[in-house]
């Protein structure tokens, strides 16, 4: 067995991660996550000034940084990489958690909801990707984890744009992942089910008995029990997998 | 910029660094790499490393490198439909080439050329070249 299988960090303390989205709920478990198994991690935020300083302020201790970027923006994006490389040296892992949902009936979806759905759940994305890939191409080493949704599988009543989006991701990481695995790259997803998040609060509080029903384990998911599998996928324990959509729902789509 | 104007000095000058990198993006030894090494043939380089490769190049030597450019450099003033039919490169294309990849040892330009085997030219130099073009643009 090799050392970093027997360590419990398994092989992720001292390295560099970016998470994207990570002021609030599944993001920012996944920060404490990740920076808890001894990563520098610097997360993203975009309009929540106050949740990422409280994620710093909460963690005394781990290594944390808050910067503000627009995932929609590629050129603010390419500077946000180029900074984290001036500042830290490496991208070792990526997870691409930013994301928006604006659900509603398609007749009566805006332009706009269409728009923003797209732009931050999948244009952020290949954002941060582009960005990220030469560098860890050159260190040929990269984990990248992109989080999509049990909706990318399961249609649910008034998500088309949302589903759509989260699809795109589950197609972009396999395709990611043929492209860069040579290079010691591996690329994987994570698709909660109904996680307790302020995002999920609308939908829960709409449809949570019907919800509960299709559960396998009878309840929500955690954001910790999504982190938990972001860390499995960056770790060096998950070193022979590549191309996934991981489903950590509950037996939601049983 | 034509090519003319890149001396054989010049090349040397960066040359050392240039072999250094592609060999540390191919993951081979540095003898193996030499100026008229194909980096598709001989040194078993695919289209991403090319990538690899000319994203470390900016870095280190501080220049742009746009995606593409060599290709679209090498057609000169053609216009694609002069420089190529059906994916064949054409006669007046293939002179266009001789020219602008003449560290290229002319027996490996045969014809019938496909447009998308131009790449399998690229030696170490053409590499070297790239980067002095942009040197000297931002000059």
């Amino acid at each position: 067995m090799s050392e970093s299988l027997t360590n419990p960090d398994a092989g992720l303390a001292g390295r560099n991660a970016l998470v994207t989205g990570g002021s609030r709920g599944i993001g920012r478990a996944i920060v404490e996550r990740l920076a808890g198994a001894g990563m520098d991690v610097t997360f993203t935020y975009l309009g929540n000034e106050a949740a990422a300083n409280e994620v710093v302020s909460a963690n005394p201790g781990l290594k944390i940084t808050a910067v503000r970027v627009d995932a929609r923006e590629s050129e603010a994006v390419n500077q946000c990489v180029e900074a984290l490389i001036e500042r830290v040296g490496t991208i070792d892992v990526l997870v691409n958690n930013a994301g928006v949902i604006r659900d509603n009936l398609l007749p009566m979806l805006e332009d706009d909801d269409l728009r923003e759905v797209f732009s931050t759940n999948i244009e952020g994305v290949f954002h941060f990707c582009r960005a990220a890939v030469p560098f860890m191409m050159s260190k040929r080493y990269g984990r990248i984890i992109n989080i999509s949704s049990v909706s990318a599988d399961k249609g649910g009543r008034g998500q088309t744009n949302y589903a759509a989006s989260k699809g795109a991701i589950n197609s972009f990481t396999k395709a990611l992942a043929v492209e860069v695995g040579r290079r010691g790259i591996r690329v994987n997803a994570v698709a909660p089910g109904v996680i307790e998040t302020e995002m999920s609060k609308e939908v829960r509080d709409l449809a949570g008995e019907e919800i509960i029903s299709n559960i396998v384990l009878k309840r929500y998911g955690l954001p910790s029990e999504i982190a938990n599998a972001v860390w499995f996928l960056s770790s060096d324990l998950a070193n022979y997998i590549t191309g996934q959509v991981l489903s950590v729902d509950g037996g939601f789509k049983m | 910029m034509s090519i003319q104007d890149i001396s054989k000095d010049d090349v040397m000058a960066i040359y050392p660094k240039v072999a250094e990198i592609i060999a540390d993006a191919l993951g081979c030894d540095e003898e193996e790499v030499q100026p008229d090494s194909s980096l598709i043939n001989d040194l078993d380089a695919e289209s991403i490393d090319f990538l690899d490769i000319v994203f470390r190049l900016e870095r280190e030597f501080k220049v742009k490198i746009p995606r593409g450019k060599a290709i679209e450099e090498a057609r000169g003033e053609l216009s694609e439909e002069e420089f190529e039919q059906g994916g064949i490169v054409t006669d007046a294309g293939v002179a266009k080439l001789r020219t602008f990849l003449s560290e290229v040892p002319a027996d490996r330009i045969k014809t019938p050329l496909k447009a998308a085997e131009i790449p399998k030219l690229f030696t170490t130099e053409t590499f070297c070249k790239m980067v002095i073009r942009e040197q000297q643009a931002g000059a």
